[in-house]
């Protein structure tokens, strides 16, 4: 039962397809763990619907558009393969965990197989994705009990618990919660003794580490995430 | 007694979905067309505005893929217009993702996959087609700086933030527009 949820807006920009695909990402994710969202998607998908159907339009020509349309339909029907199946992805499991489908195009085996990189004993991450107009899409593993170092976003993150659970000051997070935070954020997240914690992340900017130590490692986490001129 | 013989729009491009998945029945197909490729080509137009050539190719992808997918379409699972709307959103981003500013090696075929669906039973069934009405009448009753809210992100797939940023409102106005029309329309219920 997950007890964080995206806002409505969030939700809302979802269903119309509106939100950028590495939001989308997360949002899909938490819709795998979340009945009463999924109702909601449904129901912002009905109202986008009925926009769609309403929409006025000036009138249009489009009988040299059909011709085409039927054209292109013959050649694909008599080309070898028509694939009448879409495109399904099951769930795979892998040592007790379950990668959520929403991840499948970047995780095609298991956790263990990604590219991790140590930032201590106890902290693990590897980047799935950055995208073009900088988004870093990341997991981050650490283990039970460890705390990560305190940190500052430069900018917006979204965090979605895919396995275990954390805490931090303002509450405790367990799977298929969704928690969103703004560039002004610091936090110092403990991870629960009873397990390790594995956290799907988007980052629109890189993280900063603020502790005296852990300061060392921010050019390290800028060279992972190229994007961003800082 | 012509009126009692003739058959509702909606319930005849539902049959044609079937002819299209049992029969691959051209006709039907043309029908649908003539139905939903102005509809598709006007949703394009809202989010890219002239571009006529993008419109025309996401219609025929569009139109493709209903051909392609009918027979994945359960009518008690969602209206033909909400499934058709989902193709055509998802077709939209895609060519986007692939064609624009904005783009993006995420490919949407995984993240909308599995939200329709899943958990079909006679109760959520019934439950779903009420819902299907209440938005549809209050969507009729919505005052009109609701609805323009509204329009901006669905059709013209604009972020909150954007709307704001090109209504030249603030943040907090856009916002509490939606919720209130999505309160209106039973779809957001304060948690």
């Amino acid at each position: 039962m997950t007890h964080y949820h995206p806002s409505i807006e969030t939700l809302t920009d979802y269903a119309a397809g509106a939100l950028p695909l590495s939001h989308s990402l997360c949002v899909s994710t938490h819709l795998e763990h979340c009945p009463e969202c999924q109702q909601q998607v449904k129901k912002l998908e009905m109202l986008g619907a009925q926009l769609f159907e309403q929409n006025r339009m000036p009138p249009q020509e489009l009988r040299h558009l059909k011709d085409q349309f039927f054209a292109r339909l013959e050649q694909q029907d008599t080309s070898a393969d028509t694939s009448l199946t879409t495109k399904t992805v099951e769930r795979i499991e892998d040592n007790g965990y379950q990668i959520p489908k929403s991840l499948r195009q970047f995780i095609t085996k298991g956790y263990d197989d990604l590219t991790w990189m140590h930032l201590s004993p106890s902290f693990k991450i590897a980047t799935l994705h950055n995208e073009e107009g900088g988004a870093q899409i990341a997991l981050t593993r650490v283990k039970a009990g460890a705390h990560m170092p305190t940190h500052t976003h430069t900018g917006d993150e979204i965090t979605l618990v895919l396995e275990g659970a954390f805490s931090d000051e303002t509450g405790i997070y367990r799977q298929g919660d969704f928690i969103s935070r703004d560039a002004r954020h610091k936090h110092k997240p403990i991870v629960t003794k009873d397990a390790e914690c594995i956290c799907l992340t988007v980052l629109d900017a890189p993280i900063e580490f603020t502790g005296w130590f852990t300061r060392l490692l921010n050019p390290i986490l800028r060279r992972y995430h190229p994007h961003t001129s800082l | 007694m012509e009126s009692a013989t003739k058959i509702e729009p909606d319930k005849q491009r539902v049959q044609d979905m079937f002819a299209i998945a049992e029969q691959r029945d051209q006709v039907a197909l043309a029908r649908l067309f003539d139905h939903y490729a102005p509809k598709i080509r006007s949703f394009c137009l809202a989010a890219q505005p002239g571009a006529n050539l993008m419109a025309d190719d996401i219609a025929q992808e569009v139109m493709i893929r209903i051909w392609n997918k009918a027979h994945t379409y359960k009518p008690e699972a969602a209206s033909l217009n909400t499934w058709v709307f989902t193709i055509a959103r998802n077709a939209r981003i895609d060519y986007l993702r692939k064609n624009s500013r904005y783009q993006s090696d995420i490919d949407p075929e995984y993240l909308w996959q599995n939200i329709i669906d899943e958990n079909s039973d006679p109760f959520q069934d019934a439950q779903q087609k009420r819902d299907q009405q209440m938005i549809q009448q209050s969507l009729k009753k919505l005052p009109v700086d609701q609805r323009q809210v509204l329009s901006k992100v669905y059709l013209e797939g604009k972020t909150h933030k954007e709307a704001a940023e090109e209504l030249s409102l603030p943040l907090g106005t856009i916002k509490s527009r939606v919720r209130l029309a999505l309160q209106k329309l039973t779809i957001y219920v304060k948690r």
